[in-house]
């Protein structure tokens, strides 16, 4: 779907881009994965987290600015790098405190933020694989707050995920993620998607706002959620995109198109995002 | 001591049926070299030790992996390499862990501790399937945490930029678990792009991932990482590389041209050259060079 806005049309994926930039503060040292979490987190710097500390999970730290990588590793994110260590020392700052901001894609999310980037169905059998954690399970137990990013459909948006790899909430109950030995006041704080924005109210999942702007309905979102979702009382319409969010995000940030919908254009094997 | 040796003489005495083995790089810096020379020397039954990598891909196709103790790996139906692995027989069996859960394996290892605590995988179902996780309670606080087993590389390969002959090897760029794994390997094979004096490694000793007497055997092996990018060298060429091993049967094919078909990696490069353009590799050298300040030492 696209509508006009201002002078430039734009899809619900460009939306749910914008929308996730916004969860990211100028303040922020943030863990990021590679793919639409990092589109997302370099369209922030470009437009209102210039000072943003960036760190992937190969070692790379940086607050300078970065051609978009399409892998988790790239020259272009290595040089002019402010720190290069590697995953054990980037974890080590997440798991003792140093990390405010964790950005993912996810596999599959359910009711209470746990997501799923394993296995669908049996784990021993499966239905469908993704390659796992990587820095997910990490990022999840560890950073003040988890962002998600990633498409919506009822088949990602399960009411409880087969697999936990990234701890949500858990069962919801409260103090569940303490109870297990993580770190306090930690955990998912958003989720974004092409069809709205979500947080969390006593560990489950609420809908906050819908991308009506960009053509999306409160019937859609529903549809394409595996429970009853909780919606919030003041539930609202997403701020669309600002032109100069939109210009940037095509000229500075994915000037090659590397993404279209919400989907890679390039041939790369399949990541959680797929 | 020199231990510059062939890739063929090094891999043929320290890699062994059956072998445990480490091998670095996290897309950056593969030794990809080292993985063609075991897979034509036909070494099998082989746990893998690795993180995010690439190339790691011909190893799971040829069937020469029992185990793959991972954080990251493509498992599915797109993977030609499980595909092929599956056709024969020989699909690996997967170990799972976070990258942060490798890691502390290794350095488990490197440390020569048992164990090490962890505050992640714990809410997870990582936990009920991979058998070197667990938890431990803090004989300090009385509080449950995570736990680690220590895992020891019977032998680790890593490719660097720069090497002497006695195997100080050092590498720059991002590290992903190289120092981890590396340390934790009973046996360490270095390739590098360059063996140089002694003096250039010790006038930046900083950049020294693993000492000599660590070292067992030190093989020159330019554009070793290829189709990987190394730091200050070379760029990638994987996104090409992939289509050319997309299927089974472009793998085999593969397998056959470019492994099973030459004598090393020199004849690859050469080869490679053939296929794609005497510049080819040229093309992938790194063209901006940014070139730090020197860091003065001395008394």
């Amino acid at each position: 779907m696209n509508r006009e806005s201002d002078a430039l049309d734009y899809s619900d994926a460009d939306q749910m881009v914008v929308s996730a930039a916004r969860m990211i503060g100028d303040d922020d040292v943030c863990y990021v994965g590679v793919g639409l979490p990092m589109l997302a987190c370099l369209l922030a710097k470009h437009v209102h987290a210039p000072n943003l500390t960036v760190m992937t999970e190969n070692g790379v730290v940086r607050t300078g600015l970065f051609p978009l990588p399409r892998a988790t590793d790239t020259l272009g994110m290595q040089t002019w790098a402010d720190q290069l260590s590697g995953l054990f020392y980037v974890s080590c700052l997440g798991q003792s405190g140093f990390v405010s901001l964790g950005f993912l894609g996810a596999g599959q999310i359910d009711r209470f933020g746990n997501v799923n980037d394993t296995a669908a169905g049996d784990y021993l059998n499966p239905s469908h694989r993704w390659p796992g954690s990587g820095g997910g399970n990490d990022v999840a137990s560890s950073c003040d707050r988890t962002v998600y990013i990633l498409r919506q459909s009822r088949r990602r948006f399960p009411e409880k995920v087969d697999f936990i790899t990234c701890p949500g909430y858990l069962d919801g109950k409260p103090g569940r993620r303490e109870e297990l030995g993580l770190r306090a006041v930690t955990g998912p704080a958003a989720v974004i998607t092409n069809l709205g924005v979500y947080g969390f109210e006593q560990g489950e999942l609420v809908l906050k706002s819908i991308h009506a702007d960009a053509g999306v309905t409160l019937a859609q979102v529903k549809a394409e959620v595996g429970w009853d979702i909780k919606v919030a009382g003041d539930l609202e319409d997403t701020a669309p995109p600002t032109e100069q969010e939109l210009r940037i995000l095509r000229e500075k940030v994915d000037p090659q198109r590397f993404w279209v919908g919400g989907r890679r254009s390039f041939a790369e094997r399949t990541a959680t995002e797929d | 001591m020199s231990k510059v040796t062939t890739l063929r003489e090094a891999v043929a005495a320290h890699v062994k049926p059956g072998d445990t083995i480490f091998l670095s790089g996290a897309q950056h810096a593969e030794p990809t070299a080292a993985i063609h020379e075991i897979i034509r020397q036909r070494i099998d039954r082989l746990t893998l030790i690795s993180v995010l990598t690439e190339t790691v891909a011909l190893l799971i196709g040829t069937g020469s992996l029992e185990r793959v103790l991972t954080g990251w790996m493509i498992q599915d139906e797109r993977s030609a390499a499980l595909i092929r692995a599956k056709q024969m027989g020989k699909l690996p069996e997967f170990v799972e862990y976070s990258h942060f859960g490798i890691s502390l394996a290794l350095l488990a290892g490197q440390m020569g501790v048992p164990f090490l605590p962890a505050l992640t995988q714990i809410g997870s179902d990582l936990m009920k399937y991979n058998p070197h996780l667990g938890t431990v309670r803090c004989p300090f606080t009385e509080r449950q945490v995570g736990a680690v087993q220590a895992v020891t590389p019977d032998v680790g390969i890593i490719h660097v930029q720069r090497c002497d002959a006695d195997g100080n090897a050092q590498k720059w760029g991002s590290l992903g678990v190289d120092r981890e794994g590396i340390n934790a390997s009973r046996t360490v094979i270095v390739t590098t792009e360059r063996i140089v004096d002694a003096d250039v490694i010790r006038r930046e000793p900083n950049l020294t991932v693993i000492p000599a007497f660590r070292v067992s055997a030190v093989v020159e092996a330019p554009f070793g990482a290829y189709p990987m990018h190394l730091a200050g060298c070379y760029r990638e060429d994987v996104w090409n590389w992939r289509r050319e091993i997309a299927t089974p049967e472009a793998m085999e094919g593969y397998l056959q041209e470019f492994v099973y078909g030459l004598r090393d990696w020199s004849e690859y490069l050469e080869k490679r050259e053939a296929l794609k353009g005497a510049d080819h590799l040229d093309g992938l050298l790194v063209k901006n060079v940014v070139l730090s300040d020197p860091v003065p030492s001395g008394y």
